[in-house]
Formats: structure tokens, sequence, C-alpha cells
């Protein structure tokens, strides 16, 4: 790996002594800088396998490897902690053969950190016939038509087997969109699963087991959730239940509500977040971590991500086009290949689309670098206005506006050097990306 | 205009040979016998280039494809050339010929002004001067330029002039383009004349009187002819060339028939064996010291999944430093993209290591004796990935560079990810929910870690 491809993260150089910190037999956690405006925070998270900085974004490599990159790659990519799926893991190549293996850091190769999934969304979201029971899911094998059953139990013994250094809790899993005693209900039942994980788990001075907030988007649902999760003392906690097509209006204020509860010396995790300004706006809540599919699955149907939104390789518009993805981007592909001949490698070549795998996670890795930088420097705010203004000009969504004005950042009010925004109605930027 | 030249150091005359190839422009030198870099788009396939520096070993030449390139456009026009373009060594040479060495059937049927390229959209017509445009945009350091490749069936051959015509066009065609040349590349003729002696010795005599060449190309594998057969034809011209010629022969990439190349005496081949075996699911084992029980390891193989050993004993390559035959018996089963790119690693450096091996062996003058053995040792049979790979892509659509997978698993082996019949995908799932549509630009809406 050529030395010049590479970036890491070093915002925290020459930082004193943590803010706050809390420690956990397989996790520590130092906040080294917060905002003077905001809610977000700059902090280290020393794993087992790792010493992460936060607000981070982890990549999902839901089979034991993200799209085609290889792990040397992605640790000259910056990344620090990526994501196995445990429903895929414990399918193939299953518990038996990642624990002959010694877990799936070595299985694949990765010596940084891994978290994983409960298992339990794709049971929901992939299988059609799921039936939540209070003992567990019950599914129909997709392969035989047998009904069978995840429990928590069996959900912490995949993950203890695939043995990442973060492990997520079953939860019962209702749509965002889902209103009514079922949010209550799953509310509650995800609590008492918590406590049977906890029970179950085999190995805590090498894993985390963190919960998941529940609660629907009711407010008094969500606070219950937040405080019954708080008494169990965890060493972070995740936000779940959001990113489901709910209106954005309503994610943020779930988000900044769960984040107002749990405690400000332990690491917060927004669950499937992963569009650059939901990561700037859910860090000014008060977030540390997050993991979505977008980055690396867009690549694949050639989609470059920019400050500014979105490029479509693919189209024709690009088929002359000698510039980089983006010009400002220290990754390999930016430093090698225009938009032309992505245009046409994309399309044709799986390699084509390694480099624009590649190029969008070290667009992730640079936003969270800049996020830390910013916070460290405490000028966050000033780079939340500077990436609006670069992403949405003058028009911004209101729920975006909205989401800042509630933690002292006001979009509307014109800054030095001029910049306001007007809210719009419309959740993202409509208009291409350049 | 000689870009590059080529020196004989050792042997010659029809049997195996060293020589050295140097590029004047840097000074780069490639000890022959060796091969080429078989690419795509000017991509090593699946390796990225950060991935194929890891490789190591590889000799510092690279051929890439005209039809890769056709359609032309501006977008090729920056500059650089297709070493900017592709991202290739600045340092390295760079072949341009017109026909990816891999798929059978490409070239249709020529014109007297042009050849015609079964290309993905249609049939796209190559004659000198557009080649020469081409390669004044992808200034490449030595090319092989468009000739009338016969590709017809063998009775129709014999009664008509195909041949005959095919022979003087080539002839007239290497005039036009030397003519309307741009760019100063160094010139690998190809050796024309099919299974015709009078014909062969026609075109050879004709090319052998030429000053200037770097050297010929065997390149007319469209009559699809056993290599010994293609061999003698080659000896049959090599009479009349000139014997301090460069000679690459295109199709004679596997190592058991690259060792029957270089012992008639060519001193290039290209890496497309290497990329035959990848897309198999197969890893190489083979050695000219025949220290390996078998040529390959299919990892597809049931009995790969709990096996816990690197690809190859003793094996230095990027994926077997890090990686064994489990996990990429699971990448392959779950149709992860990274198996390709793991087996490719490993299977370039196998070619590369058993090209320095044969360096070797001709140089302590043990060739013949070693090729004897190696082919006695693994048979008749155990290269014949790049014939399994034209079979799969001539049951695809002929125009379209569509890789299929050797083995189609069971439905007890397809998880919640169907087995794609493409590598390259062709178009973005619809978001699940309606309401993601209503996220951001690009797709992909899904919620929380939702697999990928």
């Amino acid at each position: 790996m050529s030395a010049s491809s590479s970036s890491s993260s070093s915002e925290f150089a020459g930082l004193g002594a943590p803010l706050e910190a809390s420690a956990s037999p397989a996790l520590k956690f130092e906040v080294l800088a917060r905002c003077s405006t905001t809610k977000a925070r700059a902090s280290r998270m020393h794993l087992p396998h790792y010493t992460a900085h936060t607000p981070m974004f982890m990549p999902v490599g839901t089979m034991g490897s993200i799209k085609g990159i290889t792990t040397t790659q992605l640790e000259a990519l910056d990344c620090h902690v990526i994501l196995g799926n445990t429903y895929h893991l414990g399918s193939q190549p299953g518990p038996e053969l990642l624990e002959a293996a010694g877990g799936l850091h070595r299985f694949m190769a990765w010596n940084r950190g891994l978290l994983t999934d409960s298992g339990g969304f794709q049971m929901v979201s992939l299988l059609k016939l799921a039936k939540i029971t209070e003992d567990g899911v019950e599914f129909e094998n997709p392969y035989d038509g047998r009904a069978m059953m995840l429990t928590p139990e069996m959900s912490i013994g995949v993950q203890n087997a695939i043995g990442a250094d973060i492990m997520m809790q079953l939860d019962d899993v209702v749509s965002s969109l889902t209103t009514g005693p079922r949010v209550e209900e799953a509310m509650w039942r995800s609590v008492r699963w918590l406590d049977r994980s906890i029970k179950a788990h085999r190995r805590p001075t090498e894993q985390n087991l963190f919960p998941i907030v529940q609660g629907g988007l009711d407010p008094r649902l969500r606070t219950l959730s937040a405080q019954e999760l708080v008494k169990r003392d965890a060493p972070g906690y995740a936000i779940g239940g959001l990113s489901g097509g709910e209106a954005k209006g309503s994610f943020w204020r779930m988000v900044t509500l769960s984040t107002d509860i749990l405690p400000t010396n332990k690491p917060r995790y927004c669950m499937g977040v992963g569009y650059a300004e939901d990561l700037v706006v859910c860090s000014a809540l008060g977030v540390d971590m997050y993991d979505c599919v977008f980055p690396t699955r867009t690549a694949r149907f050639g989609n470059a991500l920019v400050r500014t939104g979105s490029l479509s390789l693919r189209q024709g518009r690009f088929r002359d086009d000698a510039r980089p993805i983006d010009p400002d981007c220290p990754c390999s592909t930016c430093k090698t290949y225009s938009r032309a001949y992505l245009h046409t490698t994309v399309a044709k070549e799986t390699t084509g689309c390694h480099l624009v795998t590649v190029h969008n996670i070290a667009f992730q890795m640079r936003l969270m670098r800049d996020i830390r930088a910013a916070i460290v420097a405490d000028r966050f705010p000033q780079f939340v206005r500077g990436f609006m203004q670069t992403r949405f000009g003058r028009t911004v969504p209101r729920w975006i506006v909205e989401a800042l004005r509630s933690v002292g950042i006001d979009l509307t009010v014109p800054d030095e050097a001029g910049y306001s925004a007007t809210p719009i109605e419309d959740d993202c930027q409509k208009a291409p990306a350049t | 205009m000689t870009a590059a030249r080529f020196e004989v150091v050792s042997g010659g005359g029809d049997g195996a040979r060293r020589g050295v190839l140097t590029l004047e422009r840097t000074g780069a030198r490639v000890e022959t016998p060796a091969f080429m870099g078989y690419t795509r788009h000017g991509l090593h396939p699946h390796l990225v280039p950060d991935v194929a520096a890891e490789v190591g070993g590889l000799p510092a030449v690279t051929r890439v494809q005209a039809e890769d390139f056709l359609g032309g456009g501006r977008w090729l026009g920056g500059g650089g050339g297709v070493r900017a373009l592709a991202g290739l060594a600045a340092g390295g040479v760079v072949v341009l010929d017109v026909l990816d060495p891999t798929v059978a059937g490409r070239a249709g049927r020529a014109g007297a002004k042009a050849m015609a390229i079964e290309a993905a959209g249609g049939t796209v017509r190559l004659g000198p001067g557009d080649f020469a445009a081409l390669a004044a945009a992808l200034q490449p350091d030595v090319v092989v330029p468009p000739a009338d490749y016969v590709a017809e069936a063998l009775p129709s051959l014999e009664r008509g002039k195909r041949i005959e015509k095919s022979v003087e066009r080539s002839a007239r065609w290497l005039d036009e383009y030397l003519a309307q040349a741009r760019h100063p590349a160094a010139v690998l003729a190809p050796v024309m004349g099919a299974h015709s002696a009078a014909l062969r010795e026609r075109s050879a005599r004709a090319l052998g009187a030429r000053r200037g060449l770097l050297g010929y190309a065997f390149n007319d594998g469209g009559l699809a002819l056993p290599l010994e057969r293609r061999l003698d034809l080659a000896r049959q011209s090599l009479a009349h060339l000139d014997g301090g010629g460069l000679r690459y022969m295109a199709g004679a990439a596997a190592p058991d028939a690259a060792l029957r190349a270089v012992l008639a005496g060519m001193d290039l081949v290209d890496s497309s064996y290497a990329y035959a075996v990848t897309e198999q699911g197969f890893a190489s084992t083979y050695a000219l010291a025949c220290d390996s029980p078998a040529a390959r390891l299919d990892l597809w193989h049931e009995s790969m999944r709990a096996d816990f050993r690197p690809l190859a004993a003793g094996c230095a390559c990027f994926a077997c430093a890090r990686h064994h035959r489990a996990y990429i018996h699971h990448l392959l089963a779950t149709r992860e993209m990274l198996a390709t790119v793991l087996l490719q690693a490993h299977n370039l450096h196998v070619y590369a290591r058993f090209f320095a091996d044969v360096r070797r062996s001709l140089a302590a003058g043990t060739l013949p004796a070693d090729a004897a053995r190696f082919a006695a040792h693994y048979g008749p049979d155990a290269f014949d990935e790049l014939r399994l790979l034209a079979a799969q892509q001539a049951t695809a659509t002929p125009t379209t560079k569509v890789q299929r997978r050797r083995h189609t698993s069971g439905p007890g082996d397809i998880r919640d990810h169907p087995p794609s019949k493409t590598t390259a995908p062709t178009a973005e799932p619809k978001p699940k929910s309606s309401a993601t549509t209503t996220t951001s630009a690009g797709g992909g809406g899904d919620s929380r870690s939702g697999g990928d």
C-alpha cells in the first residue's frame, strides 16, 4: 500500500487529560474535546482491538469483507471499526467455523475494531414471516420452510463466537412508522431482552454489549427506554429504530432526546446513519458512532460521494470530464483517475467499482476527521455552516435548520461571511451535484 | 522511431532464447522470456493499482487492448495517454494490441479498409488510421497494429482466396498505419498467412525485409488450431523473419503452452492465464520445480470450508501472507468480490514466479528437461482455464464481457444473496419502502446496518 494514498487520524495529537471518561472491562471512553456551542464532542474509544476516534463512521462488511476492499486498504483508508452482520455470518460461515478460526478478526485478517449487530433487523427486514414472541423472533427458514427461533441468548451466542469488540442486544424491532401500543410493547420487551442478553454474555471482559434505545417516535417511550437502559450501566448505548423512512423532523428529535438522557461519558451510536448531512447534524446532537451500507453500496452503482452530494458517474455528462471525482480528496482514486475514465470502467469492470468504493470510504473517513478536528479546535459551528453552505447553498431542509437551531447554530442568521439559509420542506437536496 | 529496442542475449534460431527489452524513454528493462500484464481498461483484472502493487515481481510491461478504448471521444485526450488514464506506472513499457486475448470470436468480418470488432453496442470498424489516432491518444511504447485476422471455418478457407486477401490487407494496413502514425511507438508486426505454408512465407518475407520493426506478433488464433500446429506454422514464418525481432504469441499464456512457445523461440506471452484461473475460483499451485502434486486448488470445493492453510504452502503472496483457504471459500460462496481480488493477487504472483523460474532454467540450460518434466508431472489437462473461460463467454452474449461463474450453487448454498450472473452490477435496487425515497440522492436508503 502506498503511503501516499493513506490518511490517518492525528487530530487528537497534543491534547491533554480527558474532560470526562468511563471505563468498563473491555472499553474505555475518553471525551477529549467538547464543542462550546453544540452537544458535539470528540473522544477516544479504547476497544480490545483498536483505539478508535469518535465521532466515527463504520463501513459495513456484512459477510466479513467490505466489498472488494482488502483489510490492508481499509487500514490505509483510516477505518477504525467495521461492521459484520450476525444474521449473515451466523448462516455462513456459521458460528462453529468462526470459533474454530479464532473469531471474525482472525477469519478475515482485520486487526482493528469490529462491531456486530444482533441479527434481529435482518429477521424482520429480510424474512416475510417473522413473528415476535416473548421468547424471541420466530421465523420460517427460507431454505426448508421449517419454523425457527432467534432468541436474545442465541444472538449473543453467535456474537460471542464472532468475537467483535462491540455486540448489539437483540431488540424487538418495529418500523419507525408503526404507532400505537405495539411500540410500547416492543420497547419494554427490548429492555427484558437486554437483561437476558447481559446474562447470556460469556465474554464480558473481551466484548462490549450495547443496549439499544427504542420507543419509536414517541418522546415518552424514548425517554422511558433510555432511562431503563442507563440503569444497566452499559459500556455504551445505541439509538435504534430510526432511519426507517420516518420524517426527518421526527428523526432528529428522537436522536437529541436520547443523547440528552444517555450518560455524557459513554459512547452513543446512532444506527443506520450514513448520509453526510445526517452525520454532521447528529454529531452536533452528541452522537459518536454511525454505520450505513450506503457509501459502499452506492459506489458499486457508480455513485461517487462529494461534499455537494453524489456524482452518478454513469451519466453521459461525465463521458469527457477530465476532472477527478473531487480534486481535494486525498484518496488514490482521486489522485489517479478522471471522471471520464471511471464513467467507462465502472459499468464494465469490477475493478472500476472498487475504485469508487475506495473513494466513498475515503470520503466518509475524511468527513469524520474534519468533524473531529473542528470540535477539537472549537470551530465546529463554523464547520457546520460551511458544510451546509457547500451542500445546500441558501436553501436548507427545514429539519436541519431546526435540529441545528436546537443546539445553538442558527443558519437563518447571517454569519461573518454573510452566509445564511432559508428552510425548505424537502428532506434532502434535489439538485444534481457537479 | 524506436521507442524500445530488443536484444537477444543468448540462444536463438527457432529454439528458446533469452533477451532484454529496453524502453528508451525510461531505461526500463524487461528480461525475456516474460509475460505482459493482461489488463482490462488498463487495469489488472480485479486489482486496483494499490493492490496490484502488492503482488510484486511483475515484469515492467503492460498490455492494453484497443477494443477497451473504442468510441474514442475527448476523454482519451488528457495528454498523459493510457498511463495517466489508467494509473499505470510511468516507467514501464505499455503495449497496445487490438483485441482482448481471453475472448474468442471478437474479430468480425473485416472489410478492405478496416478490422471489424464485435464490441458492446455493435460492430466497430478499426482501420490503420483509426488505430494511429488511438495510439496518439493512448501513447503506448509499442503497438501491434490492426491486421485482417482470419477467423472463418477451415473448409471455406481452403477454397477461396481469403487467406491471400488477409496477407495483402494486413501488409497494406501496416504501411498505412506507419504512414499515419503520429505517436512514435515501436511496432510488433502481425505475422499472417494462417495455415497456408506459401502465404506464411509471403507474409514473413515481406515483414523480414522491413527495417525498423521491434518484432513480430503471432496473434492469429482465430483458426482455433492446436498449439503444436500453431507453433509449427510460427516456425515456418520465423525462418524468413529477422531473428533479432521480439516475438509475442497470443493464446499461449497457460504455463504448459508458454513453455512450448518459449522453447519454440517466443519471447512474450500475456498474463491472461492468471485471470482465467481466478475466474474459475481456482488458486494456482504449479511451479516449474514440480514441487506440488496438483497445478491448482478449487476454492469452491466443500473441502476448503474449514481449511485454515494458505492457498499454497510456503507462498509469500499478498493473499497467502494474510488469508487462508477457508476465508476465500467463504468469500466465493457468499459472492463477495474480495474473493477474486485475493485469488488474482495470488495467481498473478504464482505466474510471475513461474516465469522467473523459466528464465533461470533457460540460463542454466535446463529448460527443455524442466519443461518435459513439468508437462509430465501436471498432465495435459491441468491448465485448461482459458479454454473454460472462453467456453463460458461463448455461451453468454457474444458482445459483452460477461463473467460467468463455473459453479452454480444449489438452493442450499444460496442465502439471501442470490448468485449474480455478472460481477458488474447493472441496476441499483429500489429502496425497500417508498418512504426512503425521500432521502438523499443515490439510492440505497437502508435502515441500520442492513447488510451490504
